[in-house]
């Protein structure tokens, strides 16, 4: 499969700040691959070395197997979306699309068809700087789309939308990524949007990337042994359960506990589990062996990176 | 669809036009550089008629219309370089405008030929009509000195929108490289000012050397003997290849520093 961004050892600094430090991640063709972490991670200044804005202090960018720094070539094959859009504003969104048809060299029919696929068309003669902040994020999209890239590079793509939007956004990605096998990187720190359309992830953590990989790989790697109980009371049980020696951690929220244990240790956890929730009065709803979700996943990389 | 050549350098120079001009700045701009022609048009014409003839009646005549219209030719520069490229780097629209199938030099050209190219085309113009109006007599068999005297008065302005255009590429601010650039203007105007005068009080040829250098205009304004009735004399009287190497000397600078701002750009600028 061809890698579409290979990135190698980079390293980027702000004054003393390091923001990417060592930093290396592939990009197959064909995947859509989010690029998770916390605020601060490094994950908008990779992203802008990936796209030839920002110059690596140290390691290599290849993007399409050339470099990014302005190269115009490889501009006509990559969608942008970046954490916040700003473009000519006195310009009206279909005229503005048209331009950039123009300068893609594609039909200018194309800009109405960008702004039906973001539901944008009933705005089609609103000046840009009369949009609202999500509509403004939706037509940034319908901008990236114009040209129908390879690679389509999201910085926080779901920013500012409303959840109808976000939903509708990720179901285009997912229609862009089946039918017409566009590649997307996509980086958030929204780990529930990421888990319904990437079949690969990096996190990233202090510039630095974690783990990196296709998630069931990455499941089967770093959740391995982790226990899903659904629970009315999950802090309550979430404390009796650390308690046994078995336990290696536990994670709650407000539906449930994540349990990671030893090995062979799984019938004596079921055994546990209904004892210790009836000693704190929970009621339990299911328990599933071999189930993470990604927020979970990425717990487990990041905590197990820092006991390491 | 086959892409056309040169398109989107196009589509991006349009782009500049309409931001850097939209009404009414364009028609508020010609007005003003009207004004300023015209409005000093009659005097010039008086003093050239009296007082010289030939070429030093072009040379004055063509010098008496700059006065106005080069300070606005520098307002407008300000506003379109610092206020419009710093603001373009400041809120981002230049990420937007690297993610087009362009080079960074030609996104950086586009903005150029708009915020300059064009109010040069605006300011020739004007002042060819005023001139050709007022006194086609005294102008047209002398265009070579008419137009030697706009290009020495052009490069200061030129050499200062270059280094506009430095700060506000490093700086990335359009309101503080807009404030800056007035500070710079002003800072260098005073300090040539004095340069100049000092030069003439202390009677240094080598003072008012390197003064033509950054402002050929004084070493062609003493050639035409402008200040020999003056109380300070003319201590200096170049020859007119000398003239025409400052002028070249000059316009060196400018390119250098336009240079400059081009190599970063195109190597170095980081968003």
């Amino acid at each position: 499969m061809m890698a579409l961004i290979v990135a190698e050892d980079l390293a980027k600094s702000y004054g003393r700040v390091r923001a990417v430090d060592g930093l290396s991640v592939r990009l197959d063709e064909g995947s859509v691959t989010g690029l998770i972490g916390p605020n601060g991670a490094g994950k908008t200044t990779t992203i802008k070395m990936i796209l030839g804005l920002l110059k690596p202090d140290k390691g290599s960018v290849r993007v399409f197997d050339e470099d990014p720094w302005d190269n115009s070539r490889i501009r006509s094959m990559v969608g942008v979306v970046h954490e916040k859009a700003f473009f000519p504003s006195h310009y009206k969104t279909l005229d503005y699309l048209e331009k950039v048809c123009r300068i893609f060299g594609v039909p200018e029919s194309r800009a109405a068809e960008v702004l039906r696929l973001v539901d944008l068309q009933d705005a089609s003669d609103r000046e840009i700087r009369a949009l609202s902040a999500g509509m403004l994020q939706k037509f940034a999209i319908a901008h990236a789309l114009v040209h129908s890239p390879r690679l389509m590079v999201a910085d926080e793509m779901t920013a500012n939308l409303d959840p109808q939007a976000r939903s509708s956004l990720l179901d285009l990605i997912l229609r862009l990524y089946k039918d017409e096998r566009m590649t997307f990187l996509l980086s958030s720190h929204i780990l529930p949007e990421l888990s319904r359309v990437c079949d690969s992830v990096a996190i990233i953590n202090e510039g630095k990337v974690l783990a990196s990989g296709k998630l069931p790989e990455l499941y089967d790697k770093y959740a391995a042994g982790m226990i899903r109980i659904s629970t009315d009371k999950p802090d309550e049980l979430s404390a009796e359960v650390g308690r046994l020696p078995y336990v290696e951690r536990v994670d709650s929220d407000v539906r449930g506990i994540s349990v990671r244990i030893q090995r062979e240790s799984e019938d004596r956890l079921y055994e546990d589990a209904p004892r210790l929730a009836k000693k704190v009065e929970a009621r339990i709803q299911g328990i599933e062996t071999g189930s993470a979700s990604l927020e979970e996943l990425y717990r487990l990389v990041v905590g197990g990176n820092k006991r390491g | 669809m086959a892409k056309a050549k040169g398109r989107p350098f196009l589509e991006i120079l349009a782009s500049a036009l309409n931001e850097d001009y939209r009404f009414p700045i364009l028609e508020a701009f010609a007005f003003l550089y009207a004004l300023g022609t015209f409005a000093l048009a009659n005097l010039s014409t008086m003093m050239s008629q009296t007082s010289a003839t030939g070429e030093v009646a072009a040379y004055n005549l063509t010098t008496s219309l700059l006065g106005i219209p080069l300070f606005i030719f520098l307002i407008l520069i300000f506003k379109n370089i610092a206020y419009g490229l710093g603001s373009d780097i400041e809120k981002g629209v230049i990420q937007t405008l690297f993610s087009y199938p362009l080079k960074r030099r030609s996104i950086l050209s586009a903005k150029l030929l708009s915020a300059l190219g064009f109010s040069l085309v605006l300011f020739f113009s004007i002042q060819v009509s005023a001139l050709y109006i007022i006194a086609p007599g005294i102008v047209m068999p002398y265009l070579g000195t008419v137009l030697l005297t706009y290009a020495a008065s052009l490069s200061f302005p030129l050499f200062v929108a270059g280094l506009i255009l430095l700060v506000t590429l490093v700086l990335r601010r359009g309101g503080i490289a807009l404030v800056a650039g007035i500070m710079l203007y002003f800072a260098m105007s005073i300090v040539q000012g004095l340069l100049s005068f000092v030069a003439y009080a202390t009677k240094s040829i080598l003072g008012l050397q390197i003064i033509s250098v950054l402002s050929p205009n004084v070493a062609l304004g003493t050639y035409y003997g402008i200040l020999e009735s003056s109380p300070l004399g003319q201590p200096w009287t170049p020859g007119f290849t000398e003239v025409l190497g400052y002028v070249g000397a000059s316009y060196a600078i400018v390119v250098l520093v336009f240079l400059l701002g081009y190599a970063y750009f195109t190597r170095r600028m980081n968003l």
